[in-house]
């Protein structure tokens, strides 16, 4: 039996073949190894999003809780970042003392990284009780304050001569960044 | 002189067969260079949106860190001030017991609190009368008390009452309340 191919029956076929080939080899030299590493990235992106959504989730519960504690203590962060001012200490006690002097605001040793001021404060007072409710009220103040030792109580006629020293905290601004901070939001 | 009834037609080498296995292999050429094409830029994304990961992640662990720290710093101001609160408190009861233990007959002139003791000045009709109801209460209070008296003009006796707290003792306190 004869098979009678044309010529341009062969270049077809030798054409076809090396498309095939050229099909084969871009196949299997490129795109399979370029789509294995795909695959590969794909498993490894999903693995960052997870992680990085941990850190989000965390992320939000940690800010969920630093705002549920400002909020419970906004007024201890408030007191602790006011300045403290002789004269409205002075107006805000006066009903506890018939006279009320204060001494100038003096820097001492830090606690717990807080600045700590002493101020030394002489006054009038018609009756213990005056005293006790001053340290009451000191608690509900507007600035952190304790009464410290040495007190002095000294009898004068129908009144009584006190003088105590109080030391007054505030957030070290020097080497306490988050203090600011923690007020400013 | 004509051999044939219709027109010679132009011979091409691109025949109806070529035609066919080129349009085949060029759309499955196209298709293939379309798939490189969408994986490549698929890993360019993943690369990029890693990066973009990355750097979310390490702005979140910083940002997870400050909060750390105002959340401790909050925590150490709540717990400073509450010590606070409860010092003024106690300082509060204490004097308020002092001014209690005194009896009605000793009047006192002066009174010094400090750190570690209690200074008392005042006039008392009698020796007795001091010891049994002043003497008496500060000693159960106090480890060292001394006390001097001075006689007045109207028969009574001007007292002065040192008592302190031992040493060792008051300094553990305050260490205490320093931590």
């Amino acid at each position: 039996m004869k098979i009678n191919i044309s010529r341009h029956q062969i270049y077809i076929l030798l054409l076809s073949l090396f498309l095939f080939l050229f099909v084969l080899a871009f196949s299997f030299g490129l795109l399979i190894p370029e789509g294995k590493e795909y695959r590969v990235k794909r498993i490894e992106m999903k693995k960052a999003e997870q992680e990085h959504d941990k850190y989000q989730n965390f992320n939000d519960k940690t800010e969920a809780r630093l705002k549920d504690l400002q909020s419970k203590n906004r007024n201890i962060i408030a007191a602790y970042e006011r300045a403290f001012d002789a004269e409205r200490f002075k107006k805000e006690h006066k009903k506890d003392f018939t006279s009320l002097t204060l001494s100038k605001l003096k820097r001492t040793k830090d606690k717990k990284e807080f600045a700590v001021y002493e101020v030394n404060t002489t006054s009038h007072i018609s009756s213990p009780k005056n005293f006790y409710n001053f340290l009451e009220s000191l608690n509900k103040g507007d600035w952190i304050i304790g009464v410290n030792f040495p007190i002095k109580f000294v009898r004068d006629g129908e009144m009584i001569n006190s003088s105590f020293t109080m030391k007054v905290y505030c957030n070290n601004k020097d080497n306490n960044s988050t203090a600011s901070k923690s007020s400013a939001k | 002189m004509k051999y044939s009834y219709i027109k010679p037609r132009k011979k091409t080498p691109f025949s109806t067969d070529l035609q066919l296995v080129l349009t085949f292999f060029m759309i499955t050429i196209i298709m293939l260079f379309g798939t490189y094409a969408f994986l490549l830029f698929k890993d360019y994304r993943f690369v990029k949106n890693r990066q973009e990961l990355e750097q979310s992640k390490v702005a979140l662990a910083h940002n997870i860190k400050k909060m750390e720290d105002e959340i401790a710093y909050i925590k150490k101001q709540k717990a400073v001030a509450n010590e606070i609160y409860t010092q003024n408190m106690v300082l509060k009861d204490s004097i308020a017991n002092l001014f209690d233990l005194v009896p009605e007959r000793i009047t006192l002139s002066r009174a010094d609190l400090l750190k570690n003791g209690l200074i008392l000045y005042g006039i008392t009709p009698n020796k007795d009368v001091y010891n049994f109801m002043l003497q008496a209460p500060l000693r159960s209070i106090f480890q060292e008390t001394y006390t001097s008296f001075y006689p007045v003009q109207n028969g009574w006796l001007r007292f002065v009452s040192t008592n302190y707290i031992n040493e060792d003792e008051a300094q553990t306190k305050d260490d205490s309340n320093e931590d």
